[in-house]
């Protein structure tokens, strides 16, 4: 696989993420890609619930959500998410076939979203975008991965 | 959502929901036009033009089945410039016209937004072939931040308050495939840096479009502002201007589009910022600007704080006049005259003033009947030409809403029963087509509205024989009646509705409903009609609800007023010189027999009963004379009037009542009501029932009038 730039933190520690997606040949992909950004997973969740009780454990950085789980959608869990943490980075991940829910998960808070299948070097920039300020890339550091 | 953008977002609707009636309006102005000259290509971009402004208000407020109907629409009208004509098209503008009134109804309501399928399907059914849709793709991908009148005013708002308003245009990468999202999270994220003033698509729109433009005011540096919106694999390219380069979007849009329209120049930059409406740079703006659109309830307000002023006014003269009397010699009783005169001038022209604010042209209720007499007479197969004058008298504007309802009534009635079919016509001799026609104008401290025909004008004897069928008069009274009093019978609940009543007379669905609504508002009609000759309604309007010059009376030691204006004369008699005719007490006055209505009791059989003394208000209601039997005569006086709620009011014999300089009430007697009332009723029952309704509620009329406005009584 390709290799970035790490994107690091402020205080130069490695950007923490939650996965959640109810496939774990999903979650493992996006697990590595996210190790190539020199990201670290702090939890992973195959449904709504265990998302929002694992943000709560975590406190990540950024949330990569499905849109399409069982018991609880990806939308709803993404409110319920940004209610309680306002500054929750939350990257929607889609198929293409799911335009109205991402519009939806946008109105409600979510800051971006990627479509599946995910790109690496989509999401790369993605999660640029979204860290902002707080995050840079280190230069000579190289790969944290 | 902060609280202050609800606000603002309130606001917004309200002013559209003004507009977007003047918009419909116009819309079916123009469709009625385009029926007149299918293909016109100036009248169809006139509707476009139209139909574009209502989408883009519709879009800022949030309605979005409106915004995405209107469109729509908008497409097929775009392709209708260039392919020609289509006759169906003012057709279905005239559906439009419609439907898309009743999803703003709705919206206003907070109702359920009626479906809009059929238009959709028909609108559909006209765009022409697919392939020429590229057409407005392109012309969309040009810039022309075409920002509607709420988001100019945001924007001249936002410059005015010193912020820095750019105009952002963000086309979305081709390798998105989800342009809704895209321009869901392009909306996004121009929120985190400023606050959009203005955003196309609208948001929410369903389309494919690939280009937002916005206008974004924001503290933020523009290069801030453009790292943000180069969203990574969303946004291809970003351009960036300042709203103050106003001319260069013009050029822009212009030369892609050559059909601009007024409402769609750009934004203006205001060189003076603040309230100066002088640094508007095109004239139809600096036009809009100066009028300014008002609550009708905060005029009323003012109106209501000046009746209290006048009602102050009266107070100050009763003290006057008091101290006129304890100290005639005084000097200062002059100074104070003095001052009180100049006060009630001016006094008299804020009321004027104040009045003249509520005042439109009965042109803004005249326009939409064109419309109204082109559908009523398509549908029953007339043909009728409406002719409009007067359009230019001004009417309160609480009246006008008021007679809107009652006077449709009237057209479609003239339309549809009065006007005869054409044959029928030429055989009479008549032109084939009909005319109707709506008149205005000023009479007295009255407006006259009249509706005419020239149809075959109601069949007065068949009234007389249906009033009698009903019971409402015996022969021999009918028989005596005059045509216009049987007339008034058209106006009796249940007398219209009878079929062979509306086909042959053609008259009175509902026009009881027409009388009560005239009633409430001390208006009256009258009609007056020659076989074969056609029909007039004349609604006799007071020019105000609020203040009218009263005549005052006392009935058995109590207060009452009537509208100066319906006084015709006064008369001073005796309990002898009335006489009794049919059971009817009447008044032989000029060699004419004048009916007699008791406000009080009847007089106890005394052997000085004859030789009592009172005074005959003579009145005119709509057509009749009739003579009001009062014991004292007070004086005439401005009233104001203070509406009785419901509760209050247990009869609709008092239409009001207000409140003197010295703080006593007054009733104020609905004339209307009263002569309706006898006109019912057995005459020798009349006078006591009538005096007990009045004098059974009296007491606690006057007791409440007094309360809710905190004067005692």
């Amino acid at each position: 696989m390709e290799q970035f730039a790490a994107v690091k933190r402020k205080d130069g520690q490695p950007v923490r993420y939650l996965i959640v997606d109810d496939s774990v040949f999903a979650r493992k992909n996006l697990a590595r890609m996210i190790e190539s950004f020199g990201g670290q997973v702090a939890g992973e969740a195959g449904d709504g619930c265990t998302a929002i009780t694992e943000y709560d454990r975590t406190n990540p950085d950024i949330v990569l959500m499905d849109i399409t789980m069982p018991q609880m959608e990806g939308i709803e869990a993404a409110e319920r998410i940004v209610r309680s943490h306002p500054n929750a980075r939350i990257v929607m991940v889609s198929s293409v076939g799911y335009q109205d829910n991402i519009v939806a998960a946008l109105q409600r808070g979510a800051r971006h979203f990627v479509q599946k299948p995910v790109k690496p070097e989509v999401l790369y920039e993605v999660i640029k975008y979204v860290m902002g300020e707080d995050a840079s890339v280190a230069s000579a550091a190289g790969a944290g991965a | 959502m902060s609280n202050s953008s609800d606000d603002r977002t309130a606001e917004l609707r309200e002013l559209f929901f003004e507009s977007a009636q003047e918009l419909i309006q116009a819309l079916n102005e123009e469709a009625l036009k385009l029926e007149k000259k299918p293909g016109d290509s100036e009248v169809v971009r006139s509707i476009r033009r139209i139909v574009h402004t209502l989408k883009g208000d519709a879009g800022a407020c949030g309605y979005r089945e409106l915004s995405e109907l209107a469109h729509e629409f908008e497409d097929v009208l775009a392709l209708e410039i260039s392919s020609a004509e289509h006759d169906q098209m003012a057709e279905v503008a005239l559906a439009a016209a419609d439907v898309f009134a009743a999803l703003i109804e709705a919206y206003r309501k907070k109702k359920k937004v009626p479906s809009a399928q059929a238009l959709r399907a028909r609108i559909h059914k006209l765009a022409a072939p697919p392939a020429k849709k590229t057409r407005r793709k392109k012309s969309a991908s040009s810039l022309h931040f075409a920002w509607s009148e709420y988001e100019r005013l945001a924007i001249r708002n936002a410059l005015s308050q010193g912020k820095n308003v750019f105009n952002i245009a963000a086309q979305i990468d081709p390798v998105c495939a989800m342009p809704v999202a895209a321009r869901q999270l392009i909306e996004n994220a121009l929120k985190t840096v400023g606050e959009v003033l203005a955003i196309r698509p609208e948001p929410g729109a369903r389309d494919a479009a690939r280009l937002v433009e916005a206008a974004l005011s924001s503290q933020l540096a523009p290069q801030e502002i453009e790292a943000k919106c180069h969203i990574p694999s969303i946004v291809s390219k970003v351009t960036m201007e300042t709203a103050q380069a106003a001319k260069q979007a013009k050029k822009a849009a212009g030369a892609e589009e050559p059909t601009k329209d007024v409402t769609e120049a750009p934004s203006p930059a205001p060189e003076e910022p603040g309230d100066s409406q002088a640094a508007a740079p095109t004239p139809s703006i600096a036009g809009a600007e100066n009028i300014l659109r008002v609550d009708a309830e905060r005029i009323d307000n003012v109106l209501n704080l000046v009746g209290e002023l006048i009602i102050g006014k009266s107070m100050l003269y009763q003290v006057m006049n008091e101290f006129a009397r304890q100290h005639p010699k005084d000097t200062l009783r002059n100074k104070f005259a003095d001052a009180m005169g100049f006060q009630a001038r001016v006094l008299n022209d804020l009321q004027r003033a104040v009045m003249k604010i509520r005042m439109v042209p009965v042109e803004q209720l005249f326009r939409r009947f064109p419309r109204i007499v082109r559908d009523v007479a398509h549908q029953c197969g007339r043909e009728v030409e409406l002719v409009l004058t007067g359009q230019d008298t001004d009417l309160d504007k609480s009246i006008l809403d008021a007679i809107a309802e009652p006077l449709t009534h009237m057209v479609r009635n003239a339309v549809s029963h009065g006007i005869e079919p054409a044959e029928e016509r030429q055989r009479l001799g008549k032109s084939p087509q009909g005319t109707v026609q709506l008149d205005a104008y000023h009479q007295g401290n009255q407006v006259m509205v009249e509706v005419r025909d020239d149809g075959r004008g109601i069949n007065v004897p068949r009234v007389r024989a249906k009033a009698i069928e009903m019971g409402l008069v015996t022969t021999q009274e009918a028989a005596r009646l005059s045509d216009a009093e049987a007339l008034d019978f058209i106006f009796r609940p249940g007398f219209s509705t009878a079929e062979e009543v509306t086909q042959i007379s053609g008259r009175g669905v509902g026009m009881d409903v027409v009388q009560s609504v005239l009633q409430r508002m001390k208006a009256s009609v009258s009609v007056e009609t020659g076989a074969g000759e056609g029909t007039t309604f004349r609604l006799k309007l007071p020019l105000t609800l609020a203040i009218i010059k009263a005549l005052m009376f006392t009935v058995e030691e109590r207060l009452y007023a009537i509208p100066l204006n319906a006084v015709a004369e006064i008369a001073r008699a005796t309990e002898g010189g009335v006489h009794q005719v049919d059971n009817h007490e009447v008044l032989p006055l000029r060699n004419q027999m004048l009916p007699l209505v008791r406000l009080g009791h009847l007089p106890a059989e005394d052997t000085e009963k004859r030789s009592r003394k009172f005074f005959v208000l003579v009145i005119n209601v709509g057509e009749r004379k009739l003579g009001l039997i009062v014991n004292g005569l007070v004086g005439e006086e401005e009233l104001v009037i203070k509406a009785l709620d419901d509760q209050v009011v247990t009869t609709d014999l008092v239409s009001g009542a207000s409140i003197l300089g010295d703080g006593r009430v007054v009733l104020i007697l609905n004339l209307a009501a009263i002569v309706e009332r006898m006109g019912r009723m057995r005459p020798e029952e009349a006078g006591a029932v009538l005096s007990g309704l009045l004098f059974q509620h009296g007491e606690s009329m006057t007791r409440k009038a007094g309360d809710s406005t905190g004067v005692e009584a």
